[in-house]
């Protein structure tokens, strides 16, 4: 078995395997985990805390602006551009079709991937530095924040580098980091992806029962 | 027939045959060991030909297509192009970026590590918030990139592909051509981001000239007196700015050629391209080593935004003295805790 074989086979198939359990089995284990009661009379409704907080953290605090515009900027370069590079390049919508869905839609035109791409890549580079030379947020991250960044900012460089979608090596690459990503994805803070509306949510309806205006 | 007769018939056939070799056109001497052409017809493809090259025809042929130049078959100044790069350009880069390389690396064996006068004192003063190092390394980051990509589509013909072969080459040469077009706007917006920053600290001031004519004292022991930049850190700051503007330009030129610009403003942009490009390697060599191996001090100025006070006051009197205010309070302690320590908040904050 050549290594384009194994690739697009069988470590295909574990890796989206382990992603999908794996994601699942953590949103279960956290949705299930359930919290202690709480008796005290609720000054307000801890649903409506939970729905305002996941609006309201979409944009960032003016008292704050001064000091986190940089990352509330490149946070919406990337996390934006990522999810347009992800859902609606051409070649992306090319793979859901022929290897999971059987359909597809229509995919941004060629000037639009490549203008996502460079604010995303712009965005990432960003974040990753800021990560590095603030010292607050240096000494708040792990090994594991570094590793999900350099994975994610390899999976899309070599994405970028195949862009000509004419030598099959650099496809295969990006297709083996990509599963790479997958593998490493449910065991790390990049689950954040699916976690964040239940973490806000939970924060807000805490707040929200207290009457806390966030 | 008499023999008299026959003598004077001779005689007329060898007189005549005279006459005609006197007559016959000479052969020209470079022509004497050419073989002579069988075909005395001209080669009937040469007319069309001719005719597609356009070598001799005024204007343009017409096309169905619409475009620049889509009436234009064959480019003629194309191979006059192609030969000058490859024949002239691309030795001499690498000729002249080598040269820079072995220059600094001779420097280096006769002057060595240049250290913190008085050496370390234990105490370190903010020079860089953690923006300016934020875009300092983006900016690196995408010309070691850029740099990296853009040799490999410059030498990697004459380099790579003798050692690699055709074909693990033409896979290396599209990644980089990719990489190359996709980073290429991102730095120019990096250089925009640091002249915004920088740009007015970078402004000529008193002691510039005084500086140049002592050479930075690098060449020797003296100290020149400088502010925040000195003059040789804004002369770099000043040629990024105009190096980088040329190879972003000149890049955008290439990367979108669908603002009516032909062939010949291609060429001049690539060769432009080039020769900037080029010159940017070659000074940023000199940078990364005056700010690695060749200064002690100098790289944590980037990497932790904090150096040693006596680095400041050896290298950057006058901005260690704007620093401080004349003492020593705003200095902290050479500690592992420093970072962790709420940032000092000197001139290079206001910027």
């Amino acid at each position: 078995m050549s290594f384009t074989e194994f690739v697009d086979g069988p470590f295909w198939y574990f890796s989206a395997a382990v992603f999908v359990i794996g994601v699942v089995w953590r949103l279960v284990g956290m949705l299930t985990m359930g919290s202690k009661p709480d008796y005290s009379l609720p000054r307000a409704s801890g649903t409506a805390g939970a729905i305002g907080i996941n609006i309201k953290r979409f944009f960032p605090r003016t008292d704050f602006w001064s000091r986190i515009k940089l990352q509330v900027i490149a946070g919406y370069l990337f996390h934006v551009g990522l999810f347009a590079l992800l859902f609606f390049a051409a070649p992306h919508i090319d793979f859901y079709r022929e290897r999971l869905l059987g359909f597809g839609w229509p995919a941004m035109p060629e000037w639009a991937f490549i203008l996502v791409s460079e604010l995303a890549f712009l965005g990432l580079l960003l974040l990753i530095l800021h990560r590095m030379m603030n010292p607050v947020t240096r000494a708040i991250s792990n090994r594991g924040d570094y590793i999900g960044s350099a994975l994610i900012f390899l999976v899309m460089l070599t994405g970028c580098l195949a862009l000509a979608r004419a030598y099959e090596p650099l496809r295969v690459l990006h297709f083996f980091l990509a599963e790479l990503l997958l593998l490493y994805f449910p065991f790390s803070a990049l689950m954040h992806t699916f976690t964040f509306p239940f973490s806000r949510g939970f924060m807000g309806a805490h707040y929200g029962r207290r009457g806390v205006r966030v | 027939m008499s023999f008299i007769t026959f003598r004077a018939a001779v005689w007329q056939f060898a007189t005549l045959l005279f006459v005609i070799c006197l007559l016959a056109p000479l052969p020209a001497p470079a022509q004497e060991s050419a073989p002579a052409s069988p075909i005395l017809v001209p080669n009937p493809g040469s007319d069309l030909w001719r005719a597609v090259r356009q070598r001799d025809a005024i204007g343009a042929g017409t096309s169905q297509a619409r475009g620049v130049e889509t009436g234009v078959l064959i480019e003629q100044s194309g191979e006059e192009f192609r030969n000058y790069r490859r024949n002239d350009f691309i030795g001499n880069a690498g000729l002249f970026i080598a040269a820079v390389a072995g220059l600094i690396l001779i420097f280096y064996m006769v002057r060595g590590r240049i250290p913190i006068p008085d050496g370390r004192s234990g105490k370190r003063i903010r020079r860089f918030p953690d923006i300016d190092r934020t875009l300092h390394w983006l900016t690196a980051i995408l010309f070691i990139f850029l740099a990296l990509t853009g040799l490999t589509l410059l030498f990697g013909r004459f380099v790579a592909l003798p050692v690699l072969g055709a074909e693990a080459f033409s896979v290396i040469a599209s990644a980089s051509k990719e990489g190359h077009n996709l980073f290429g706007p991102l730095f120019l917006v990096a250089i925009v981001a640091l002249f915004v920053r920088w740009a007015a600290r970078n402004l000529p001031s008193r002691g510039d000239l005084k500086w140049l004519i002592k050479g930075g004292g690098i060449i020797g022991n003296a100290h020149v007196s400088a502010g925040f930049f000195n003059t040789g850190e804004k002369i770099w700051f000043w040629s990024v700015m105009l190096l980088g503007l040329t190879v972003s330009i000149s890049g955008l030129v290439l990367v979108f050629p669908v603002f009516g610009q032909g062939r010949e403003i291609m060429q001049l942009a690539l060769i432009v391209h080039g020769i900037a490009a080029v010159l940017f390697i070659a000074g940023s060599l000199g940078h990364i080593y005056i700010g690695t191996l060749g200064t002690e001090g100098s790289l944590e100025s980037m990497t932790t935004g904090y150096v040693d006070e006596n680095w400041a006051r050896g290298h950057h009197d006058r901005w260690y003295a704007e620093a401080t205010q004349g003492g020593a309070e705003s200095a902290v302690p050479d500690q592992s805790t420093v970072a962790r320590q709420a940032p000092l908040h000197t001139s290079a904050d206001k910027a």
